[in-house]
């Protein structure tokens, strides 16, 4: 046991040294095993804060219902400890336990393109070093039918998961190749910010152009230089990977929060360099309608000083009278001490601007409204960043009033959100479409639907072999 | 026979001690019901009272002031008769007043809980600081207490931390402003012990609060809920599956057999009439609302100590013009002081002290000042600037000493709204606090001269401390107390109080982090019986 705390801090350090037990090739492929695990965010999802790392037992809120991630420990009894590294192999790459189909919560649509090599290595390291958990998973997933029927995942699969190992990681030197590998496979990217179609499976032809989850508009970073990333310094991308936090343009909430907590700042510099460069070359994607970025909304409008420092009523009922729904008013109360009467954040932008922000100069009102409802939480490397939600301070037609003064003096004017569509960000957001209409259809138009589809798209699939075959 | 009770226990009160101890019940599986005769206001609610406020020096202003659920400041609603006008800042919303403190969260040393033996003076606590430590760090870790690892805050400087402590503060304390390093540096080469003050102003994220950011504004409102405020555990027990009742005043224990009581009266401010059972009561209105709601129901009072011994950490204050820019108002509103008179046997014959070193944006009271000289036009903003750069406040907590005709009673003339007794302080100085100022005065003229100090104010007279200390104090004998060691009435198995009111001796630190330790440990004993 000892002998493992000690891999284990050896590997947080980044040191390859020699142990006793473990030969120095063998330390090596561990080292990379572990790299992997974090590149690839496997705690994210794995391991509820506070808790044994891996253990599973965390709560996935999908669209289609909450989804239990497993103990991913070598636990025997509870955990992967049974398996061999060719069912390990299927389950990351291909969504197949020895024991059922995974759902592709599980993102083994991007795994699938690890090479093998890689996946050699994350099975040491999960065998080797992770400490086995014998706990009994206090949850499992049951979501409603038709989705609990699992076996239906391989119609899905055979249309969307079919992607082909790389032959080999890319070496440190070939930068854009290397930020692919990062970007396409380990922090499997895609499957957040390209947007899905009817039946939840990426579109390729939109790859990284921005979509939607529980609520939260996932920004668009292709290269596009209006509604992409394409405007952004290397450096700046950098920056936010490793913080969350690009100075006047964008801070990380939502599970992007978690992304750079769990995974992306722990990563080394030449590999954030490498996600930035890589990013740099994704066809761009214009965002329909938007013609200037986010953060090109720089500078507050003017508004009357007399206005914002008002008297009010001091008859002790208006004191504690908390229903005002003027969103000058809820700003200044609520969210200037910190980011100013004027939105410009501190100058050291500790508290962020709200002008040349990429929640409130956009296309969608989402992520404006989101914070404000759950505010943010994020573990960097220099502390924990933190905003309070005022979800249990302000009602719906507050918060829509707020956010439509913010969006008009700070950000885009034309953006507006009503009190009915806050209601539903609360709720974690519009359903995809397939949750709406597939629960009450059943399974047997899901199929059919499936196999339709699939003869559709077998032509293109093909194309799409043949594209990949040349890397 | 089997009832049914609307909560197992029922808690009067949502302040900072009310809501802790209602969490941890929650924790250990109980129902719990809070009620309270204020509402729940958000925090930005009263930023903007703050902000439009033209009284920002008074703590209580943004703070709705209800005639159904006065404040303290409501006039007429504290009647003094003694030598001395007893008037602290308290509110009435969900969280309390620690909605507006200082936020210092000060343990007691072994010492002060045995001032009698030690001494000859005051009450001995019929605890151990032994007994109390374990709660004390659960109160801190509960609050987020910022606090020195390393300083003896006792202020006699011994070389190691002191009081002990079983477990670290669990954030680390802010930097020191250039204010009390410079203070530090000269007075401490003088032989004074400059001590950090803990407080519950923590210094990186915590359980849901952002860190200070030096807002200096903890009074009348951290405008970022980075300081601690009752709110926070209201907010706890809310999502727990506590029940909180607003605009809900009691006014009535009801007595039953036994010698329990089984029920809890109040009124709303329509005048509606409400009761509510338990298997146990706490009642946590603070140290002046808890002896009298105690008193208008005659109850827990067989030894007649209820209302009595009433304590503040009456002190004093000096303000002077230093000889270098000092530049206060950065960070906390206050974040050390001297503390070698914290401690030691000249307690047998005059009150301990601590002089605080205030860090309050001082342009109001300089503006005030200069206006008060006269001073106009351009000369006044060039000494406004110069001033406010130098400006040095003091502010002396003193010892009291627990003295039965130091008390608050229920008005026997005068109602509130809803028909309830106002109440009427007698509260005198005596000569134990009296022979202290001069020692501390001895201190000033050493401050002012170590600091080539020009004196604006030296002799402030005697100062409010909004300590409510002693009016239901503990002891080991019902003859002459009015609770046992648990927080438990003498006179009822089933009543609480949590309180700083408890406090039988107080030392010169503010006392709401002893408050909640007590009731925390009273919330483990009330556990195991309901």
């Amino acid at each position: 046991m000892r002998c493992v705390k000690i891999i284990s801090f050896a590997l947080i350090l980044g040191f390859v040294v020699p142990i006793r037990g473990f030969a120095q090739s063998e330390m090596e492929v561990i080292q990379r095993g572990a790299y992997v695990a974090r590149a690839a965010d496997c705690t994210g999802c794995h391991t509820n804060a506070g808790e044994k790392p891996f253990a599973g037992d965390f709560i996935l809120a999908s669209p289609l219902g909450n989804i239990i991630a497993t103990n991913i420990t070598p636990s025997k009894q509870y955990g992967i400890g049974n398996w061999n590294e060719e069912q390990f192999a299927k389950a990351i790459r291909q969504g197949i336990s020895p024991t059922r189909y995974l759902y592709p919560a599980m993102p083994y649509t991007a795994y699938a393109e690890l090479s093998d090599a890689d996946v050699h290595a994350l099975y040491l390291y999960f065998m080797k070093v992770v400490k086995p958990v014998d706990n009994k998973p206090e949850r499992i997933t049951s979501l409603d039918f038709p989705f609990n029927q699992r076996w239906l995942m391989m119609g899905w699969n055979m249309i969307f998961a079919r992607k082909q190992p790389w032959e080999k990681a890319p070496p440190e030197q070939d930068n854009i190749k290397r930020g692919e590998y990062l970007v396409k496979v380990l922090e499997h990217c895609s499957t957040c910010h390209t947007p899905r179609n009817i039946l939840m499976g990426e579109k390729e032809s939109q790859f990284l152009g921005g979509g939607f989850f529980a609520g939260w508009y996932v920004p668009n970073i292709t290269s596009d230089p209006i509604s992409g990333i394409g405007r952004w310094s290397n450096d700046e991308l950098v920056s936010y990977l490793r913080s969350g936090t690009a100075h006047w343009k964008s801070q990380a909430a939502g599970s992007m929060a978690e992304s750079i907590e769990n995974s992306l700042r722990h990563l080394p510099d030449q590999d954030l360099q490498a996600i930035a460069a890589y990013l740099k070359t994704v066809p761009p994607i214009r965002t329909h309608g938007q013609i200037r970025p986010a953060f090109s909304f720089t500078g507050a409008k003017p508004v009357n000083m007399a206005l914002l420092d008002y008297a009010i009523d001091r008859n002790p009922n208006a004191m504690t009278d908390k229903t005002t729904t003027d969103g000058q008013a809820l700003y200044v109360a609520a969210c200037a001490t910190c980011h100013q009467l004027d939105g410009q954040g501190t100058k050291d932008q500790f508290y962020p601007s709200l002008t040349a922000n990429s929640a409130t100069g956009g296309m969608f009102y989402n992520n404006t409204v989101m914070v404000i409802l759950n505010g943010i939480q994020r573990k960097t490397n220099d502390g924990i960043v933190f905003m309070p939600g005022f979800g249990n301070e302000m009602n719906d037609i507050q918060i829509a009033n707020l956010a439509n003064y913010i969006f008009e003096r700070f950000g885009n004017d034309s953006l507006k959100v009503t009190a009915e569509q806050v209601k539903l960000l609360r709720l974690g957001g519009e359903r995809p479409i397939i949750a709406k209409i597939v629960l009450p259809i059943g399974g047997v138009i899901l199929l059919t639907v499936v196999g339709i589809i699939y003869i559709k798209r077998k032509r293109r699939r093909q194309r799409y072999r043949h594209l990949s075959s040349k890397r | 026979m089997s009832t049914q009770y609307d909560a197992d226990v029922i808690v009067i009160g949502s302040g900072a001690i009310g809501s802790n101890l209602a969490y941890e019940l929650l924790k250990h599986g109980k129902s719990v019901i809070i009620i309270e005769s204020g509402k729940w206001i958000p925090r930005w609610k009263i930023v903007e009272n703050f902000r439009s406020s033209p009284r920002k020096n008074n703590y209580n202003d943004p703070y709705p002031d209800q005639p159904w659920a006065p404040t303290s400041y409501r006039p007429g609603y504290i009647e003094n008769t003694g030598n001395f006008q007893f008037y602290p800042g308290m509110l009435r919303l969900v969280g309390g007043t620690t909605w507006h403190w200082a936020a210092f969260t000060w343990r007691l040393l072994p010492n002060d809980m045995k001032i009698k033996t030690l001494y000859g003076v005051g009450r001995d606590w019929p605890i151990s600081y032994e007994d109390i430590e374990p709660y004390y760090v659960r109160a801190e870790y509960n609050l987020g207490v910022a606090g020195s690892d390393i300083e003896d805050q006792s202020g006699q400087n011994r070389n190691q931390p002191f009081p002990p402590r079983s477990k670290p503060y669990p954030v680390p304390p802010e930097a020191e402003t250039y204010y009390y390093q410079r203070i530090k540096a000269r007075l401490g080469a003088n032989g004074y012990h400059l001590i950090h003050e803990p407080n519950a102003r923590p210094t990186q994220y915590w359980d849901g609060r952002p860190p200070c950011s030096g807002n200096n504004n903890c009074m009348p409102v951290c405008p970022i809920g980075a300081m601690y405020s009752g709110d926070v555990h209201a907010r706890k027990v809310k999502n727990l599956g506590g029940e909180i009742i607003e605009d809900a005043t009691a006014y009535k224990l009801e007595k039953g057999e036994g010698g329990k009581i089984v029920a809890v009266h109040y009124r709303s401010s329509k005048g509606e009439e409400h009761q509510l059972t338990g298997r146990y009561f706490v009642v946590a209105c603070n140290g002046l609302e808890t002896p009298k709601l105690l008193l208008i129901s005659d109850v827990a009072n067989s030894s007649d100590q209820v209302g009595r011994n009433l304590m503040d950490h009456t002190g004093i204050g000096l303000q002077f013009i230093a000889d270098e820019p000092l530049w206060p108002g950065r960070g906390p509103v206050e974040q050390g002081g001297v503390f070698n008179r914290r401690d030691g046997d000249f307690r047998s014959q005059h009150a301990a002290m601590k002089h605080s070193l205030t860090n309050i944006v001082p342009n109001r009271p300089v503006t005030k000042y200069l206006l008060s000289k006269g001073i106009v036009g351009p000369e006044l903003d060039r000494q406004i600037r110069y001033m406010s750069a130098r400006w040095v406040d003091i502010s002396t907590m003193l010892e009291v000493l627990p003295n039965p005709t130091n008390r608050i009673q229920p008005s026997s003339t005068r109602k509130d709204a809803l028909g309830i007794p106002t109440m009427t302080i007698h509260y005198d100085i005596e000569d134990y606090i009296r022979r202290a100022a001069e020692v501390a005065k001895s201190d000033y003229a050493q401050f002012v001269k170590i600091m080539g100090g020009t004196v604006i104010e030296n002799n402030t007279g005697f100062q409010n401390r909004d300590h409510l200390m002693g009016t239901v104090l503990m002891g080991d004998n019902a003859k002459n107390s009015v609770v046992n060691h648990e927080g438990r009435c003498w006179d009822h198995p089933n009543l609480f109080l949590a309180s700083t009111g408890v406090i039988p001796a107080c030392n010169v630190v503010n006392p709401t982090l002893t408050g909640i330790a007590v009731a925390i440990r009273s919330a483990d004993i009330i556990a195991r019986e309901v």
